[in-house]
C-alpha cells in the first residue's frame, strides 16, 4: 500500500504541465540524438544539461532521465534502418534488426523494437520502484568505509567489463582520478596542481569532460565519417503491423529479458550495452534454431531491444538509493543532479522524496511516450537521418560551447573543452575506453572524501576496512573483477568470434 | 626502436605519472591532519607508474583501424579545432551572435556543405533562436558583444 500511495505522489509531482513538457522534451530529444550514429547517450545528456540551469531538481532529473532513456530507445532506430547503431547499446539491435530491415521489414522490425522496448523499460521501473526503497533503507546504515568500498568495486568493475584491454581501462580510470584531483582540498584547504590558476581552484567542472571526451570526440568521429551519408534515400518503413503469431514469439523473449536487464543496470558497470549483448547471446542459446539469428530472428530482435530499456532503468538503482553511479552516463547524470543541487542517497527518500518518486512515475510516462514517438511517428522522426552531416558537426560544437560557457561564464573554460576534445579522440584512437575515466572523476571527489572520512573516525588505523561485513565483501568483489577478465578471456573465444562474424555481415 | 604504438604510450603515461608524482610531493602539508592532501596523489601517481609499466609488458595488440587516418582528414580535423580555437578567442570580443553565425558558414562550408541559402537560414535563424532562448528564457546570458540586444 505504501508503494501505492508513494507512487500516487510521484505521479502528482509528474503530472504537471511543466513536468509533463519536460518528459515530452526530454525522450523527444533522447530519440533525436540518440539516433544519430556517433553521438551517444552520454553526449546526449550532456548537451542537455544546460537547458536544466535554474530548474528544480525534480524537474531536472525527468528531464535528463528521460533524455536517457530516450536515447537508448532512439538508438535501435538506426541500428534497424541503417545498420550503424546510433549508441553502443543497440549494437546487439543490428544483428536482427537490420536483416529485417533489408528483406523489406523494416517496419515490422521497428514495431517490434519499440513494443520490446516499452515492455522492458516498463517491467524495469516497476521492478525499480519495488527494489529501490529496499536498497535506500539497507543503504542508510552505510559508513564512509562501505561507500568506500562501493565506489572502488564500482570502478573496478566497469574497467575490468570494459572491451578491449583491462590495463587500459584501469589507466583510464586513474587518469580520471588524476584529474579529479585538481583544484582545492575539501578537508584541508591545500591547493593541488592549481599552478596558480584561479580558473583550476574549483577544479575542473565535469561537463567540460563529459562534453570534450564525449561529444566532441564524437565530433571528430562524424568529421572523419562526413563524406558517407547517414540515410540514402529510403524513408519508406513497410508496414508497421505484427500478426498475432509474431506478438506470441516475442513475448517469451520480453518477459525473460526484462528481467535479466534489469538485473545487469543494477549491477555496476554493466549497462544498456553488456545487458543487450547477455541478452542476445543467451537467447540464441536457449533457441531451438539457433541458425536462423542474424538473419532477421525476432526473437534476436526483441531480446536485446527489451534488455537495454530495462537496464537503463536498473542503473537508476544504485544512483538513486546510494548515490553512487554504476556507469558512465549514470555518471553525467549525477554531475547534472549536483549541478541543480541534489545528492542523490539513501536520504534522499526522505529528503527529496518528490525527485525520488517524481522521476520513477515520469518513467512510466515517458515509456508511453516514446512508445508513441516511435510507433505511428517513426517515418517522420527518422527524417533526422537526412540532416547533412556537415551541418550537424557544426551545430553540436556550438552546443559544447554553450554548455560549458553557460556554467563558468569563462572562455578559459572552453579552452579545457578543447583540449578534452582532442584527449577524448586520441583516447579513441589509442582504444582507451572513456567511460572509466568520466565514472572514476565523478567518483574521485567522493572516493577520497570517504577513504580519508573512514581514516579519520578510525585515527589513522587502515583496519576499520576490515571492520564492517559489507565492507569486506565488497572489496573482495572488487578484487574478483579485476580478475574476471582473465577468466572471460579464457571462455569467451566463442561468442566474440560469433559477434564479429556479425558485425562483418 | 621500441616497438607498438602500445609501448609508446606505455612510456608517455610513465613520463606523465613520474610529472604528477614530483608535483604531489610538493604539496604542502600539515603536522597534525591524519591523512593529507598528498595522500592521495602520491598514491595515484604510483598506480599510474605501475600500471603503465605493466601496460608496457603486456603489449596489447588490438586490430585497430590505424590506416583510416589519412592525411588530409587528420588535416581537416586540425582545421576544426583550428577553428574552435578561432571561435573562442573572438567568443567574448565580438559576442555569440556574431561569432556564431560566422563559425557554422565557416566550418559547414569547409566541411562540405555546399547549399548556401539553407546554410545561411540555419546559421542565423539557429544562432538567433538559441541567443535568445538562453538570455531571455533560461537567463543564462551569453556574451553580447558588439551587438547592442
Amino acid at each position: 500500500m505504501d508503494t501505492i500511495s508513494n507512487m500516487l505522489y510521484g505521479f502528482q509531482v509528474v503530472l504537471t504541465f511543466q513536468n509533463i513538457l519536460f518528459v515530452f522534451i526530454g525522450v523527444l530529444a533522447g530519440t533525436l540524438i540518440g539516433m544519430l550514429p556517433g553521438l551517444g547517450p552520454i553526449s546526449a545528456i550532456a548537451i542537455m544539461i544546460p537547458l536544466s540551469y535554474g530548474m528544480d531538481p525534480a524537474s531536472a532529473l525527468i528531464l535528463m532521465a528521460g533524455v536517457y532513456y530516450g536515447a537508448v530507445f532512439g538508438g535501435s532506430t538506426s541500428s534497424i534502418l541503417l545498420n550503424a547503431p546510433g549508441i553502443s547499446g543497440t549494437v546487439a539491435t543490428s544483428f536482427d534488426g537490420y536483416p529485417l530491415a533489408k528483406q523489406g521489414y523494416a517496419g515490422k522490425a521497428l514495431a517490434i523494437a519499440a513494443i520490446s522496448s516499452f515492455a522492458g523499460g516498463t517491467v524495469s521501473v516497476v521492478a525499480l520502484m519495488l527494489v529501490a526503497p529496499l536498497m535506500a533503507s539497507f543503504a542508510v546504515s552505510f559508513g564512509p568505509t562501505e561507500y568506500f568500498a562501493l565506489m572502488l568495486l564500482g570502478l573496478t568493475a566497469i574497467a575490468s567489463l570494459s572491451e578491449g584491454s583491462t590495463v587500459k581501462a584501469l589507466i583510464s580510470a586513474t587518469i580520471g582520478l588524476i584529474i579529479a584531483t585538481i583544484g582545492v582540498d575539501q578537508q584541508t584547504g591545500t591547493q593541488r596542481f592549481t599552478f596558480g590558476n584561479p580558473n583550476l581552484l574549483e577544479g575542473i567542472d565535469f561537463l567540460i569532460i563529459a562534453l570534450g571526451l564525449f561529444a566532441l570526440a564524437e565530433v571528430c568521429s562524424l568529421i572523419l565519417s562526413r563524406k558517407s551519408k547517414m540515410m540514402n534515400g529510403n524513408t519508406n518503413v513497410g508496414s508497421l503491423k505484427i500478426t498475432k503469431k509474431e506478438a506470441k514469439e516475442i513475448s517469451g523473449p520480453i518477459a525473460r529479458h526484462s528481467v535479466l536487464g534489469f538485473i545487469l543496470g543494477v549491477l555496476p558497470g554493466a549497462g544498456a550495452t553488456i545487458a543487450s549483448f547477455m541478452s542476445y547471446i543467451t537467447e540464441k542459446k536457449i533457441s531451438k534454431d539457433p541458425s536462423s539469428f542474424g538473419k532477421g530472428n525476432l526473437k534476436g530482435l526483441a531480446a536485446p531491444e527489451t534488455s537495454n530499456n530495462a537496464a537503463t532503468s536498473g542503473a537508476f538503482v544504485p544512483l538513486l538509493t546510494l548515490g553512487i553511479p554504476g556507469s558512465g552516463t549514470t555518471a553525467v547524470l549525477l554531475g547534472a543532479l549536483l549541478v541543480v543541487g541534489v545528492q542523490p542517497g539513501p536520504l534522499m527518500l526522505t529528503d527529496h522524496p518528490d525527485v525520488f518518486w517524481g522521476v520513477i512515475a515520469s518513467m512510466y510516462l515517458g515509456n508511453l511516450f516514446l512508445l508513441v514517438l516511435n510507433l505511428p511517428l517513426i517515418p517522420f522522426i527518422a527524417r533526422i537521418l537526412y540532416i547533412p552531416k556537415a551541418l550537424l558537426i557544426s551545430l553540436v560544437i556550438i552546443f559544447c560551447m554553450i554548455g560549458v560557457y553557460g556554467v563558468s561564464f569563462s572562455t578559459f573554460d572552453l579552452y579545457l573543452l578543447l583540449a578534452f576534445g582532442i584527449i577524448g579522440f586520441i583516447m579513441r584512437l589509442l582504444n582507451f575506453p572513456a567511460a572509466p575515466l568520466i565514472l572514476a572523476f565523478i567518483l574521485g571527489g567522493m572516493m577520497e572524501q570517504s577513504f580519508r572520512q573512514a581514516l579519520t573516525i578510525s585515527n589513522g588505523n587502515y583496519m576499520t576496512f576490515l571492520d564492517s561485513k559489507v565492507t569486506i565483501v565488497l572489496l573482495i568483489l572488487s578484487l574478483l573483477s579485476l580478475t574476471l577478465p582473465v577468466i572471460k578471456s579464457k571462455f569467451s573465444k566463442k561468442p566474440t568470434e560469433e559477434e564479429k562474424e556479425h558485425l562483418a555481415s | 626502436m621500441i616497438g607498438s604504438v602500445e609501448r609508446k604510450v606505455a612510456i608517455v603515461l610513465l613520463l606523465i605519472s613520474i610529472l604528477y608524482l614530483v608535483l604531489s610531493f610538493q604539496i604542502p602539508t600539515f603536522p597534525y591532519s591524519i591523512v593529507d592532501a598528498d595522500a592521495l596523489p602520491k598514491g595515484l601517481g604510483f598506480l599510474l607508474a605501475a600500471l603503465s609499466i605493466l601496460l608496457f609488458i603486456q603489449n596489447p595488440t588490438e586490430d585497430r583501424k590505424k590506416s583510416d587516418l589519412k592525411k588530409d582528414e587528420v588535416l581537416m580535423l586540425l582545421a576544426v579545432a583550428g577553428l574552435i580555437f578561432v571561435y573562442i578567442l573572438l567568443f567574448e570580443l565580438l559576442g555569440f551572435v556574431v561569432v556564431t553565425i560566422l563559425f557554422l558558414l565557416f566550418t559547414s562550408r569547409m566541411l562540405g556543405y555546399t547549399k548556401w541559402k539553407t546554410l545561411s537560414a540555419v546559421s542565423i535563424g539557429f544562432t538567433l533562436v538559441l541567443y535568445f532562448s538562453f538570455n531571455y528564457l533560461l537567463q543564462i546570458y551569453l556574451p553580447q558583444g558588439i551587438l547592442p540586444f
